[in-house]
């Protein structure tokens, strides 16, 4: 992946040993894995099946896999016959789908798998909840040790959103973001956390916002908005917040103004981070830089945002998706893009609702 | 149980005779699921009609159907129950059959002790999980959105003035004990009163919604700051899953700081009970213990009676509480549990029974290897 130096994921060894066990060939971009100190020799292991290969003929190959997806100029090296997997977030990314339409590209979106009852059979959602509450929590620790205050009071934490981050963040915020320091926590008699959680019928309503604000400790946008181009937080309601607040953006929406409808954070005037820097000072100097003009900044509270909050970890986080993805790579083995089917089982029918062309389907029936 | 050349493994599905709000039973189409995949099934006169379902529904869907007495449905190779059958049906079952049902053997140390004393194979259906942990046979939201829904209903009639439908209320303070899996989706349901009708009426009307607030089990700990909390709450809920089932996480002398117009709801449904001199005791000091038949039960419920003495419960709310959540829909509960069970039969009927599954085979086969009986330490 060519994104920020940050971004150290790569599948490890042991997965594509795995690959090789299902009956796959697998080739290695060379220098993969060097960000996570592993090397050819580490992928390799004596097995005949894995080769390395340059970048551009690795885009060749019958499946390519990478985690997030390619820059929009590197569609083009893909081969014709070619099966592109990803994060591709297709309802998202529209001039991607394009691109991919217009270069009649097979493409399988990693976050488009879901089993019979809608639920995304590769993700992390626990990591984006836990990784960004344990971030936020570090921060108190600095100055607050074992996160015990003198007045002996909870860490007051206020969760935006109910879905499938959201909830992972009640559980991660309830815990203070790390199970082992929870536990210290708790042995030296520290009171814990109390965490509210408020969906689209509070978030609407100022007056009852603001009292809610005015007393949480972290703040977290765990929303998935109907509407992305209007905050939920606007940022005059951030001087409620107490100074030493800190607000939390698992959410991550970037801020693109020139899409229709436009995209702007949930929490407005809040900095867009990356794995190169996800702590933002409110003085800090890279405050403003990611976020455009036209947007309110005005009032500032300590920013924790990370587009890609499980890659903090980035090991554990490659351990839990090659995990989630072999049982689909069996099935990709027996099966191409072209024959998987809706009516086969489990994983096949999941595989199918991710492939570009199902997807596009639907958005015609629609 | 092995099936070979000639011998089709045979399946049971026996009805369900816990109390008389227990009407769920396996839907046809996930009958017909069985014997596609090569099982012979019995099923026990009368499956389905709890749901209003006869028997020319099954035998439509899945024409080799076959319908049987109680003990016949117990005589065959593989038992499938939704619930835990009473110690006198698993009797019934002969040694070396599977029985596959909700077993909860962590919980339950007689049934297991009483399963192995038969010889009997099982798969417990609450501990079937992928590589991640995560239960594969579970139905939380039902448990949740039913909770919830059964919740609002209580205090929509306990509300005090200007009323739970008044756009002058306050919004409704949830209280949350436990914040894990069953805790999150008990978030969801909550901030949609259980309700979706309700929770779009609601806000068409312009009614303030609904905070929830967890607490781990730890902070209930600190007595101070959970009395706050209890004296402004409106619904109290227990979806905790605590680590020592000996303590409660509130004791029966806090409900004395919830408001009168309180709902107490119980998600948890951990039992009151005593084993090898210890009592156990809900995580919620005091509640009585609902089922399908009766989920509501007010102060003066003679449900009370049955909680044993050690439990203190002189101070009492509204309680909303059942054995059974899920199945208080239980067409749209089986359709579920079917769904999920389904790819595990599968596998299951064409490995040839429980003895052709390696627990460190493909997905399934190792999600069932980890709710094996024989798995169970000694």
């Amino acid at each position: 992946m060519r994104e920020e130096p940050g971004e150290k994921r790569v599948f490890l060894p042991d997965f594509t040993q795995k690959l090789t066990g299902i009956g796959f060939e697998v080739f290695i971009e060379e220098g993969y894995g060097n960000s996570l100190n592993f090397y050819f020799d580490n992928y390799k292991s004596d097995n005949p099946s894995i080769h390395p290969l340059e970048r551009e003929e690795v885009f060749k190959q019958d499946y390519v896999l990478i985690l997030r997806s390619p820059h929009d100029g590197e569609f083009v090296l893909l081969g014709k016959n070619s099966c592109l997997i990803s994060m591709l977030h297709y309802p998202t990314r529209p001039l991607r789908q394009k691109i991919m339409g217009e270069n009649n590209i097979q493409a399988i979106s990693l976050d488009g798998i879901v089993d019979d009852f809608n639920v995304r059979l590769v993700e992390n959602m626990k990591s984006v909840a836990w990784n960004g509450l344990e971030a936020a929590y570090t921060q108190f620790e600095k100055y607050t040790p074992n996160l015990i205050r003198e007045d002996g009071s909870p860490w007051k934490v206020l969760v935006l959103g109910t879905g499938m981050v959201g909830k992972q963040a009640m559980e991660s915020a309830s815990k203070l973001g790390k199970k082992e320091r929870n536990y210290e926590h708790i042995r030296l008699g520290g009171p814990g956390a109390v965490v509210t959680a408020v969906g689209r019928n509070i978030t609407h309503n100022k007056s009852q916002m603001i009292e809610l604000l005015a007393e949480s400790d972290i703040v977290v946008d765990a929303t998935q908005r109907y509407d992305p181009s209007k905050p939920i937080i606007p940022n005059e309601w951030i001087a409620y917040l107490p100074e030493h607040a800190i607000i939390v953006d698992l959410s991550a929406d970037p801020y693109t103004l020139d899409s229709k409808p436009p995209v702007v954070k949930g929490i407005e005037g809040i900095p867009h981070g990356n794995l190169d820097q996800f702590i933002f000072e409110k003085d800090g100097p890279n405050w403003g830089k990611t976020i455009p003009q036209s947007i309110p900044t005005a009032n500032k509270r300590k920013t924790i945002s990370c587009y890609s909050w499980p890659g903090i970890h980035p090991e554990s986080c490659m351990r839990h998706y090659g995990q989630q993805l072999l049982p689909l790579m069996q099935v990709l083995h027996k099966k191409n893009y072209h024959t998987l089917s809706p009516d086969g089982m489990y994983f096949e029918r999941a595989l199918f609702r991710a492939r570009l062309d199902s997807y596009l389907k639907k958005q015609i029936k629609r | 149980m092995n099936k070979t050349s000639n011998h089709k493994i045979t399946v049971g599905l026996p009805l369900m005779y816990h109390e008389q709000g227990e009407k769920r039973g396996f839907l046809p189409d996930f009958i017909y699921a069985l014997e596609k995949n090569g099982a012979d099934v019995f099923l026990e006169h009368d499956y389905g009609s709890g749901m209003k379902l006869e028997a020319s529904a099954y035998s439509d869907a899945a024409p080799g159907v076959t319908f049987v007495s109680h003990n016949d449905a117990y005589q065959q190779d593989i038992v499938l129950n939704l619930r835990c059958p009473s110690d006198d049906d698993l009797r019934k079952l002969h040694p070396g059959s599977c029985l596959i049902s909700m077993l909860h053997y962590a919980t339950r140390p007689e049934r297991v002790n009483l399963l192995r004393s038969l010889r009997l194979k099982s798969i417990s259906l609450d501990s079937i999980k992928n590589d991640s942990g995560n239960r594969m046979i579970e139905n939380f939201r039902a448990v949740a959105w039913n909770g919830l829904e059964a919740a609002f209903q209580t205090l929509q009639n306990t509300y005090p003035e200007p009323g739970f439908f008044s756009p002058d209320r306050q919004a409704i303070q949830i209280t949350l004990l436990g914040a894990g899996a069953l805790g999150a989706y008990t978030v969801k349901a909550a901030v949609h009163y259980g309700s979706i009708p309700l929770h779009e009426k609601l806000a068409q009307d312009n009614v303030p919604g609904v905070i929830v607030t967890a607490v781990d089990y730890d902070i209930t700990n600190h007595a101070r700051i959970m009395r706050g909390l209890l004296s402004k709450t409106d619904i109290l809920v227990d979806a905790s899953a605590r680590v020592d089932s000996t303590r409660p996480i509130i004791p029966n002398d806090w409900l004395a700081y919830l408001p009168a117009h309180a709902v107490i709801l119980d998600l948890s449904v951990d039992p009151y009970q005593q084993k090898l001199g210890k009592n156990y005791t809900k995580g919620i000091e005091g509640i009585p213990q609902g089922n399908l038949d009766k989920f509501v039960l007010f102060p003066d419920d003679p449900a009370y009676a049955r909680i044993p003495d050690y439990v203190r419960k002189e101070n009492r709310r509204n309680v909303v509480s059942c054995y059974s959540w899920p199945g208080i829909h239980p067409a749209e509960c089986m359709q579920m549990y079917g769904q999920q069970l389904r790819p595990i039969m599968r596998i299951l009927l064409n490995q040839g029974g429980l003895n052709g599954i390696n627990p460190n085979g493909r997905f399934f086969e190792r999600a069932i290897g980890r709710a094996l009986l024989s798995k169970i330490g000694r």
